[in-house]
């Protein structure tokens, strides 16, 4: 009975840890900690030097825990990506998750071989795994706090958190490989390695996520068991992909992917599943590395990895981040706040473990390194997020969001989202009255009645519509019942300019030079262009010195935008250094280089 | 940095002029402008209109700045009019327009178009200088008001 009762102690303590993880999450919202700081802090209470006292210094049993929920973790970022809703973003975007970690490593590098007084292998495969912004640690702070972020540097954000991980772990994993073959042919080895990890998980990860689609099309499952066959199946295929001699969290990413962008049954209790699933995987995560971390050590590596996370928020990520989304045309406050919330989080943590696995000399300091900065990291950039975002403009003004929203699955893969929403004396719908073509109203709630939109008639102040409408154009329904329209004001001093008007004409009048292939195209058209097609109020973009602001956004994108003057009187710097002829030279590859990417080139305002 | 000094002189500064609507007042004003300069007020009238059919150069609070590139002006030349009653100049704020700051450009400048309307707005988004320009007795004083204080030359 005493061994039965050790391990029921442990289940406790373990059911414990994970009651108190997610009650904390309170103490997170109330005052605006960042969550999975509050979870490493649990961990760090339980573990060896807390009050908790439990002495956890398995760094296997924690690489397992660790890149099982990993896998996960990275599925469920590939499922929510939905790629035709990001089509504008998906190149900075990918090129910052790739190009931007490889960069991100490397000033690191230069800062650790300084300051720790590394080889320059061993500063990379630091700077490696201090690389990856954590997505969990991002979408956490995005969402909970209420935040709601511009649509560019927002949707930049999540894609680059949710693709880099795959990056960053098969770089480190290259290093580690290359550092145990010696220094000979070092490049070689981390070329082919890269390029192995990458193809064959890659190969696997697309292989896999269409299986799966097809089998949960076909299979008839009994209600529940689809959610779990996707993550079972998730799970099996990083472990395939890893033992094949890819990189398991690429394949894992990519099938996420794959089975998020298809059509497939029960895609909805799939993602609340993965949801919940994820949030578990979170959790355990950070406890488990919470426990394995020695508060007492840390002391020791104090100084070196605070000036490393100092510099790796105030210079590395600020400017990888500029010198991959800079050409993109993102404007000074998108990268200053798309530099800033670089946080780490978890995956680095995780991957500091790879080198104590791998057994390579002074691992345990990586590890106490890469810990730290993810603490500071967390401390510094997780709490001054939101204020970041409101002082940098990036957070959207006060907006609407539905009051409940489901997704139902219909036969017949007939995608419709139930929305509803409350309606405000000043919703702009009750103004012009009007529901898009695409969206039916099934019923209005009014006075605690429930009444068909027959009955209902016009809408009124206080009611509460309920609404049909397909899941890609769902949000675009905010904009009608928002309660204002903030930034629709157009300050004094801005002229007007009708959406319909054509650039070159303006480029004309206000000798601003523009691509001949934009001459033809409106203002509407060139918002939509920068936008993925959907601007918002308030969205700016560069025209020579002066910058165009949507101010009024109708169904058909932007009716009238103002050309603000007001920038002219500070100088840019970007602007100057990107009229320079290295500017120039640097446009004209990403451009190309985008036009490959997406299909059809859409074009840049010089 | 463009000084209104060289943009205005006192000769092409009106106080008390009276117009009935914005096309009225434009009209005036591209005669004006035509006759100063030499050129054909039509022309200058239809860059103008073209502007304006755009998106209204009204910036709020009373204030307008209609402004077009006009074929033959050997420099940018600017003109200022206050009118005796306010008009609607379909300004966004809905305020009714009586300072009306016109700027003419040459064909195939550089960037100095917009930095003269960069400037000409930066001054008139002062209330201070709105006030001062709406109680100037004549169109001297008013000149004066213009190019007399802009904050570079404050110290």
């Amino acid at each position: 009975m005493a061994a039965i009762n050790v391990l029921t102690a442990l289940v406790l303590i373990g059911a414990a840890l994970l009651v108190l993880g997610v009650l904390s999450s309170l103490i997170a919202t109330r005052f605006g900690a960042p969550l999975l700081l509050v979870f490493l802090v649990i961990g760090m209470l339980a573990g060896e030097d807390g009050p908790g006292g439990i002495v956890f210094n398995d760094f296997r049993a924690a690489y397992l825990i660790g890149s099982v929920a990993l896998a996960v973790i990275l599925f469920d970022g590939g499922l929510r990506t939905r790629l035709t809703a990001f089509r504008g973003v998906l190149a900075p975007s990918l090129l910052l998750a790739t190009v931007g970690v490889a960069l991100t490593a490397g000033f690191t590098a230069l800062a650790a071989i300084w300051l720790l007084n590394l080889g320059p292998w061993n500063a990379l495969l630091l700077g490696a795994i201090i690389a990856p912004t954590d997505a969990a640690a991002v979408f956490v702070l995005l969402r909970s706090g209420g935040l709601q972020l511009r649509r560019r540097a927002g949707a930049t954000l999540e894609i680059e958190s949710s693709t880099n991980d795959p990056a960053a772990v098969f770089l480190t994993v290259a290093i580690v490989v290359v550092l145990e073959a010696g220094q000979a042919g070092a490049w070689e080895t981390l070329l082919l390695t890269l390029l192995q990890q990458a193809g064959i998980g890659g190969f696997l990860g697309v292989v896999g996520g269409l299986l799966i689609c097809v089998t949960v099309n076909r299979l008839d499952l009994a209600e529940g068991l689809h959610p779990l066959l996707v993550v079972a199946a998730a799970v099996v295929l990083y472990a395939l992909a890893t033992l094949a001699g890819g990189s398991g969290y690429v394949a894992a990413f990519i099938a996420g992917l794959i089975v998020g962008n298809r059509p497939i049954r029960a895609y909805a209790s799939i993602v609340s599943f993965h949801g919940a699933a994820t949030w578990l995987c979170q959790i355990v995560m950070f406890l488990i590395l919470g426990l394995l971390a020695t508060p007492s050590r840390l002391v020791t590596v104090a100084l070196p990895a605070v000036a490393l996370a100092l510099f790796v928020i105030l210079v590395a990520r600020p400017a990888a981040v500029w010198l991959c989304l800079a050409p993109f045309g993102y404007d000074r406050r998108e990268l200053a706040f798309i530099g800033w919330v670089g946080l780490r989080g978890a995956v680095s943590i995780f991957l500091a473990t790879v080198p104590l696995l791998a057994g390579l000399p002074g691992a345990r300091t990586y590890f106490d390194i890469a810990f730290f900065v993810v603490l500071v990291s967390l401390l510094v950039q997780g709490w001054t997020v939101g204020a970041a975002a409101h002082r940098l403009k990036q957070s959207l003004p006060r907006t609407t969001r539905p009051v409940h929203r489901v997704e139902l699955d219909l036969p017949g893969q007939l995608a419709q989202e139930l929305v509803g929403y409350h309606v405000l004396s000043d919703s702009p719908l009750l103004r012009n009255g009007r529901l898009p073509s695409w969206t039916r109203a099934v019923m209005v709630i009014r006075d605690e009645t429930i009444m068909t939109p027959e009955q209902a008639g016009p809408l009124r102040v206080d009611d509460y519509v309920y609404l049909l409408a397909p899941p890609e154009r769902a949000y675009r329904l905010d904009r009608l019942f928002a309660a204002d329209e903030p930034g629709g004001e157009s300050p004094p001093g801005e002229f007007a300019i009708a959406g319909s008007t054509p650039l070159g004409a303006l480029a004309d009048l206000y000798d601003v030079v523009i691509d001949p292939g934009d001459r033809e195209r409106t203002v509407a058209e060139l918002f939509a262009d920068r936008f993925d097609g959907e601007p918002q109020i308030g969205d700016r973009l560069p025209f020579g010195e002066a910058s165009l602001v949507a101010r009024v956004v109708d169904d058909d994108g932007v009716a009238r935008a103002g050309l603000q003057l007001e920038d002219l009187t500070g100088s840019i710097v970007a602007a100057s250094l990107f009229r320079s002829r290295l500017g120039r030279a640097l446009l004209r590859v990403v451009r190309r280089l985008r036009g490959r990417l997406s299909g059809a080139a859409p074009r840049a305002l010089a | 940095m463009i000084e209104m000094a060289d943009l205005i002189s006192a000769d092409r500064v009106l106080v008390g002029l009276r117009a009935a609507s914005k096309r009225q007042l434009l009209q005036e004003l591209a005669e004006d402008a035509a006759a100063a300069c030499g050129l054909d007020a039509s022309t200058v009238l239809d860059a103008l209109i073209q502007r304006e059919k755009l998106g209204t150069t009204a910036v709020g609070d009373g204030i307008a700045i209609p402004h077009a590139k006009v074929p033959g002006l050997p420099k940018l030349v600017g003109f200022f009019a206050r009118l005796a009653r306010p008009i609607d100049f379909d300004a966004l704020d809905d305020k009714p327009v009586d300072l009306i700051f016109l700027l003419l450009a040459p064909e195939g400048g550089s960037a100095e178009h917009l930095k003269a309307l960069a400037r000409i707005a930066r001054i008139l988004r002062d209330p201070a200088m709105c006030a001062r320009l709406r109680h100037a007795p004549n169109a001297d004083r008013a000149y004066a008001v213009l190019t007399g204080q802009p904050e570079s030359h404050a110290a």
